[in-house]
């Protein structure tokens, strides 16, 4: 038993620690990093394997290591079936996907390290958020899936399909993963805890109903994006632009099944709710039938099971949607099946791909007699697909028919809209199985086919021929799968008495429909084939991605109109609109509120001057400030401006002093000696003509009126505000806490330094981090700035610049 | 501005250049009791720097400075950085900082600790981004050319394009012989 969270922690973490050491060991090893990987998957499975053995039958047992207390997460993880379900999917499949990929990844591709990196990066992130116990952990892990698959769909970055690819598919189940994140929000708000195991014991009771309808909503949209459910369909397709190792690893077998996992995950916590049942199985229902027609109107091949893998992941949500509780029999075959299948496939389609160069289901053809063996594999897995009999697809089917014959008489008309749906679905997967199989290998050889074939390695083939295997193996012998599932049966989930399957039930119901769909697919299959596909394509009012694309770019032009109308060259120009706006909005909102602010400020100001002595100091001093600012504003030369403007903050340093602010008066002194030596660098910038040139252009105009209207009622302003300010200071200032703390806390003296470093400390590591920054910009600024020949001709009245390529371009 | 000829201005330059910064360092150390710190230290070492780098003239500033500034901003924040993450180790949060008092020669009693390797973090980034920004401006100024050819390479982007080829708005272009 102790051997277990270590087993637990390596399973999880080990993919992670590899992920480094294969971007490192790309560089040397090659297209043969995939070796070394490959050990990867493997051992996770092992140790997933025997921690499913120690556990025992029904596992629910929690792990747990404290990692941030005060944000009440911790590195928490529950081993139930569900989570070893899901667990030895992604180990096992990604232990098939790496083997598969170091024969696909040859020397058409480069960094095979990084897609090692990368791929070991999305399995821990997957296995964290299978077994997560906590919520706030299954987030992380969840938004980690998202960024790995990022970076895979856009491993190929320098074509622009990949890109948009992985943009729209960060961009949607980034954002869905946020409802997500506002749900466990809420739901930690309801029930005090993020921890899962205390919610599945105790489900949310007595909470207030409306507010916990709202969490299980926002969940779900997390659920339903991240399985590319309508409206969030469209992503799923264009992530299609990955490597094909990746789209029958993340975008069919594992990532997108999380949302799938989810449902399950919250059935017990929320299915009680009487949304859950029409939310979910709406909308996975509606989606299924609308995939399976796209796939049905798909050429690319990928796309084509794009679509497919919608249509299946809508009806395994609404299966959980349309399910009573404790009383789910089969999930677990639906989705293995769909694993079987639908993993096997994408790798033949990716075979395909590279042995002819297409995947356009319309330039294919006769690829049967150039291939046989991959001919008879794609047979198996389409007949899958489709549901024939002797196959795991055929046993799904059954069991599928069964329980949703059930669903009218249960829920009434959304059940019998399940049912129908499902009916629909089930002769457009017929259609589409025999489509794909028909077309691609059967048939005339077609142009590209013989112009490009060469025989795929045989390695390619190995990984798809076992998922053939198991779903036949499976098929003929479904009793087998029985025991393994009971195994993993999970409380409030599953039925715990096992119903037996078995090839043959007997003359049912089911097996009349069964053959019913599969003779009407087949007929009406071979009855649009006598017309041909040619007319075939996608609806464009189904092209949700146009319409995402174009809100993604609407938002980056119109800042850009923004930019454009308000955007300058001179910084006096932003100020003004700056400024402008500060009067407009302060201003107002204080003569909104006269009478309690300045109305009142007035009432007291001669109450409150009686109360001060006069000091001749300070008055000096306040006028001296006044003089030499009146001094920055009308004095004619440049440098003596600035001069004046200098010793007006000089100056200031005195009142700091006079309030005893050592700290202040030193940091100003210094802080006015740099700007005023960087400031008079510039200057020096400038050619004398610059200067004459404002001279000449003294005078009113309306611009200048209105800049010095706009400084007046500025410096007003601000004037205004600092009485009112210290007229009614705050109720409780900070100040004497940090004063009283920081020697027993900080064990220092100097209040300013230790808040600075100590007690505020995160925040001064914040700014002086932005301080690097923002001069690493300012350098690509300097360098930007560049003149062309005719401005270098006019340089005399033209704005200073920090020419680089002057002595070029002048000649 | 001179050009760096004047030999009184040197000779007050390098006299202030030693005050300034042993000022800069007691300001450093003493921080943590009294007024002083990080901050200001690093403004004060700045200032110097470029007072030296007016006086001799930018072509030599490479060598009173001999390491590139912006390497030392970056290993001050490095330093702060670690200092924060080093109570981790011992499974302390992170940033919480730790004092011991020790009696030095001059200083008298003086806090050594985390605060101080985070404010030395302080002081040579604030010293890094000072010295770099006069640097580059009295370049521009005085030579003509704000960063040297292996500053461009390290600064900037090959692919970008300057400002004023995009966004030509606000220059005044009325009078200008047409592009071709």
């Amino acid at each position: 038993m102790n051997a277990l969270p270590a087993l637990l922690l390596l399973a999880v973490f080990l993919p992670l620690l590899a992920a480094p050491l294969m971007a490192l060991a790309g560089r040397r090893l090659g297209p043969s990093t995939g070796w070394l990987a490959l050990g990867v998957p493997a051992a996770c499975g092992l140790a997933l394997l025997a921690v499913a053995i120690q556990v025992g039958p029904q596992p629910n047992l929690v792990v747990r290591w404290p990692w941030a207390p005060s944000l009440g997460l911790e590195l928490a993880f529950l081993v139930d079936g569900l989570s070893l379900f899901f667990g030895l999917i992604v180990t096992g499949m990604g232990f098939l996907i790496v083997f598969y990929a170091r024969a696909y990844l040859d020397d058409h591709y480069r960094h095979h390290g990084r897609f090692y990196a990368y791929l070991l990066l999305f399995m821990t992130a997957m296995l964290g958020t299978v077994f997560a116990d906590n919520l706030l952990l299954l987030f992380v892990f969840w938004e980690l899936t998202g960024l790995a698959s990022f970076l895979l769909i856009g491993f190929s970055h320098a074509t622009e399909s990949s890109r948009r690819g992985a943009r729209m598919a960060l961009l949607v189940t980034g954002g869905t993963g946020l409802c997500l994140l506002a749900g466990v929000i809420l739901v930690r708000q309801l029930t005090g805890t993020f921890d899962l195991q205390t919610l599945l014991r105790a489900p949310l009771v007595g909470t207030d109903r409306s507010l916990t309808t709202a969490a299980m909503v926002l969940m779900l949209v997390g659920a339903l994006g991240k399985s590319a459910q309508f409206p969030f369909h469209f992503w799923l397709p264009n992530a299609m632009a990955a490597p094909t190792p990746v789209s029958a690893y993340l975008h069919s077998a594992t990532m997108v099944k999380l949302g799938v996992f989810l449902c399950a995950r919250l059935f017990p916590l929320f299915s009680n709710n009487e949304w859950w049942a029409p939310m979910l199985s709406g909308i996975a229902f509606f989606t299924m039938t609308f995939a399976a027609i796209l796939a049905l109107l798909s050429t690319d091949l990928k796309a084509l099971l794009a679509y497919s893998t919608i249509s299946q992941l809508g009806f395994l949500i609404g299966y959980y949607g349309l399910a009573t509780r404790g009383e789910i029999e089969y999930d677990y075959l639906h989705i293995l099946n769909h694993v079987f299948y639908k993993g096997g496939l994408f790798m033949v389609v990716g075979i395909i791909d590279h042995a002819t160069g297409t995947r356009d289901i319309r330039l294919l053809g006769g690829l049967a007699r150039r291939d046989p063996g991959l001919a008879v594999l794609t047979a198996v897995l389409c007949a899958t697909m489709a549901g024939l009999p002797l196959t795991t697809g055929f046993i799904s089917k059954e069991v599928m028919l069964k329980e949703i014959f059930h669903a009218p008489a249960a829920f009434g008309g959304l059940g019998m809209f399940a049912l129908v749906c499902v009916l629909i679905t089930s002769v457009a997967k017929v259609m589409f199985s025999a489509h794909l199989f028909v077309q691609v290998f059967l048939g005339r050889e077609s142009a590209a086919v013989i112009d490009h074939f060469h025989r795929p390695s045989r390695m390619l083939l190995l990984p798809p021929a076992l998922l053939a295997v198991a779903a036949l193996v499976l098929g003929v012998m479904p009793g087998l799968a029985v025991s393994p599932i009971r195994y993993l049966d999970v409380a409030g989930l599953h039925l715990p008495a096992a119903v037996p399957l078995a090839l043959w039930h007997g003359l049912n119901r089911e097996l009349l429909v069964s053959t019913g769909i599969v003779a009407l697919g087949a007929a009406v299959y071979f009855a649009v084939n006598r017309v041909g596909w040619n007319w075939v394509r996608l609806p464009r009012w189904s092209r949700f991605d146009l319409a995402f694309d174009v809100l993604v770019d609407g938002i980056s032009s119109a800042a850009k109109v923004i930019t454009r109308a308000v955007g300058s060259d001179s910084p006096l120009h932003y100020l003004k609109i700056v400024l402008t706006f500060t009067v407009v909005l302060v201003g107002g909102s204080l003569l909104w509120n006269f009478n309690s602010s300045v109305g009142k400020l007035i009432e007291e100001f001669p109450v409150r001057v009686s109360e001060h002595a006069f000091e001749p100091l300070r008055a000096l001093s306040a006028l001296l400030i006044a003089l030499t600012t009146l001094g920055a504003v009308f004095l004619r030369r440049w440098t003596t401006r600035l001069i004046s403007l200098s010793l007006a903050g000089f100056l200031t340093t005195f009142f700091y002093v006079l309030y005893r602010a050592p700290d202040l008066a030193l940091t100003q002194v210094l802080v006015e000696t740099i700007s005023l030596v960087l400031v008079l660098l510039l200057l020096g910038r400038f050619p004398r003509t610059a200067e004459e040139c404002e001279e000449e252009d003294r005078g009113f105009s309306p611009r200048k009126i209105y800049a010095a209207v706009l400084a007046v009622l500025t410096g007003t302003l601000m004037t205004t505000l600092m009485l009112l300010v210290t007229a009614w200071p705050s109720s409780k200032p900070m100040g004497p806490d940090f004063l009283q703390m920081t020697r027993p806390l900080a064990k220092g003296d100097n209040a300013v330094n230790t808040i600075l470093i100590d007690f505020r400390g995160f925040d001064t590591l914040g700014e002086i981090t932005v301080l690097l920054v923002a001069t690493l910009g300012c350098l690509g600024l300097f360098l930007r700035y560049r003149r062309t020949a005719t401005e270098w001709k006019q340089a005399e009245k033209g704005p200073p610049g920090f020419g680089v390529h002057h002595g070029e371009e002048k000649s | 501005m001179t050009s760096g000829r004047d030999p009184i201005l040197r000779t007050v330059a390098v006299g202030a250049f030693f005050l300034v910064n042993v000022f800069a360092v007691y300001l450093l150390l003493r921080g943590h009791n009294a007024p002083g710190g990080g901050f200001i230290g690093g403004l004060a070492t700045a200032i110097s720097l470029v007072l030296l780098m007016l006086a001799f003239g930018p072509e030599r500033a490479g060598r009173f400075l001999p390491i590139e500034p912006i390497r030392l901003a970056a290993g001050g924040l490095l330093l702060a950085a670690l200092s924060g993450w080093a109570p981790a180790l011992f499974g302390r949060p992170f940033l919480e900082q730790f004092t011991e008092y020790v009696t030095l020669p001059i200083l008298g009693k003086t806090a050594l600790g985390t605060p101080l390797l985070f404010d030395t973090g302080v002081y040579l980034l604030v010293v890094g981004i000072g010295s770099k920004l006069g640097f580059t401006l009295a370049n521009s100024t005085l030579l003509g050319r704000a960063l040297s050819p292996e500053d461009q390479a390290r600064f900037a982007s090959a692919v970008e394009t300057p400002i004023e080829d995009t966004a030509p708005v606000g220059l005044d272009t009325r009078d200008q012989e047409p592009r071709n």
